[in-house]
């Protein structure tokens, strides 16, 4: 899973760069528009400890706000898994808000917060949480009736066993839907640190913009690339381990 | 024990079809009983509104037992954590770990009580569920098609152990096979559908218990009179 990861995201990245190398010969573009090959080398051999740190900083945050989010996720999702009018307000709060592009108050929290760690961690977690939210209230909603129904009819369901039955049933969703949300919070990191803050990747290529300097962007986008795509193998096979564990 | 249903009313939200007008039928006491019918025509719909799991449109099902009644169907699940030993372990009431190693016996799942439930047959896996409902502590029990995918011995065997373990139980079978019902049942409610009237006829089964003798001229007079109410 993990190399398989890896084997798709360098397929894409290595086609993505042969055509933007292909238009650069075909339109004649100069170095400065496109780099070429050459170029590209070249940056990378310079800015590539820099940018591996940089990509760690950024993964640092995201990870916390990835795990700040799933927990928020399990909680509310719990809760919202009710019938109940609370249930239900939960669940119709969740999708209005997660209708709002959380990017647009990004510079609220930079102006209240500043621009370090916090930040960041915060629009991190906000931007990976509500595609998660609504993910686990889905599947904490959905009755598995084949299975709950013996332990409704001889009262022995609980809340806790209603969760574990649809947690175990929904793993193999579940783990999909942890794993995808790594992508979001990464990117809600790069937002905030190309937005304002003041370290990580995304402020790497901020710099590289106002610079315009394509090859460094390429760069930061690879290591961004090959940083997620480990990441996610890893949460991947965090999940199967949990399903053999359980299942055991 | 009697269990009663007067006066049902029903039909399936948003259809302009009434399942049931004016059904009346009754159960008199322990023992074990049939619902027998087309596919269709309302069996387990009854058994929904006689456990509570749907609300007729009019009419009352009165039972004046302590419990309420349980209902079990051929399309359950146990969940995979665990191992269907561990499973039944958990939901055994400590008085009858006597009476669940028995039908673990009895309904031949011995060897099979460190399996996972998806790791099992179809039949394994009805009885395995028809077990767990066995040892809670029931007044009235509706199995529908509990015993579906099991092979003819094993149900003969498994039906007459139930009838002798459990003479206090109020058990209504629910099956599409009309010789079990008739040799095994005692009050056979044929559901007959709106068409006709009555909609629901009862047939007194043959009620056979282990060790009687079966009269097969009597079950083929049974067999035919369900037929014809049918």
């Amino acid at each position: 899973m993990l190399l398989r990861r890896i084997y798709q995201f360098l397929l894409i990245y290595a086609l993505g760069l042969a055509g933007l190398l292909a238009v650069k010969y075909l339109a004649g573009l100069s170095d400065y528009v496109i780099p070429g090959f050459g170029a590209l080398w070249r940056t990378g051999g310079e800015v590539t400890g820099r940018y591996a740190g940089d990509v760690l900083d950024t993964l640092g945050v995201a990870v916390v706000g990835q795990v700040v989010s799933v927990l928020l996720a399990l909680v509310i999702g719990i809760l919202g898994r009710q019938t109940t009018w609370f249930g239900s307000f939960i669940k119709v709060a969740a999708y209005n808000v997660q209708a709002y592009p959380i990017v647009a108050i990004a510079p609220i929290i930079f102006i209240l917060l500043g621009d370090g760690f916090l930040s960041r961690l915060i629009i991190a977690a906000m931007i990976c949480y509500f595609p998660l939210l609504l993910a686990v209230v889905g599947i904490m909603s959905e009755p598995v009736t084949d299975i709950e129904h013996f332990y409704r009819q001889t009262g022995r369901m609980r809340w806790q066993l209603e969760v574990k039955i649809r947690a175990f049933e929904n793993l193999s969703k579940l783990t999909t839907v942890v794993s995808g949300s790594a992508t979001l919070a990464m990117a809600g990191t790069i937002v905030a640190e190309f937005i304002a803050a003041g370290a990580g990747i995304g402020y790497s290529i901020r710099i590289a913009l106002y610079q315009s300097d394509l090859a460094k962007i390429l760069v930061a986008l690879f290591m961004i690339g090959i940083t997620l795509s480990v990441y996610q193998g890893m949460l991947e096979r965090a999940g199967q381990m949990v399903k053999q564990v359980w299942a055991r | 024990m009697q269990l009663d249903c007067r006066h049902i009313h029903f039909r399936h939200p948003g259809t302009e079809q009434l399942l049931f007008e004016d059904l009346n039928l009754s159960f008199d006491g322990p023992g074990f009983h049939a619902f027998f019918g087309p596919s269709g025509v309302g069996k387990s719909s009854l058994a929904h509104i006689i456990t509570g799991r749907l609300r007729a449109d009019g009419g009352e099902v009165h039972f004046a037992g302590a419990r309420p009644p349980l209902y079990t169907h051929n399309q359950e699940r146990l969940p995979d954590w665990s191992s269907i030993g561990r499973h039944l372990e958990r939901i055994t009431p400590t008085a009858a770990v006597e009476k669940k190693n028995s039908l673990v016996e009895l309904f031949g799942l011995s060897p099979l009580l460190k399996h996972r439930y998806s790791q099992l047959s179809l039949g394994q896996q009805n009885r395995i569920n028809l077990v767990r409902y066995l040892v809670q502590d029931f007044q009235v029990l509706i199995m529908d098609e509990s015993l579906a995918n099991v092979d003819e011995a094993t149900r003969v065997q498994i039906l007459l152990a139930m009838k002798s373990m459990f003479p206090q139980g109020l058990f209504i079978y629910i099956s599409h096979n009309v010789m079990e019902v008739a040799t095994y049942c005692r009050r056979i409610w044929v559901l007959r559908g709106q068409e006709k009237a009555p909609p629901a006829v009862l047939v007194q089964g043959r009620d056979l218990y282990s060790g009687q003798h079966l009269d097969r001229s009597a079950l083929e007079r049974v067999m035919l009179e369900i037929m014809n109410a049918a």
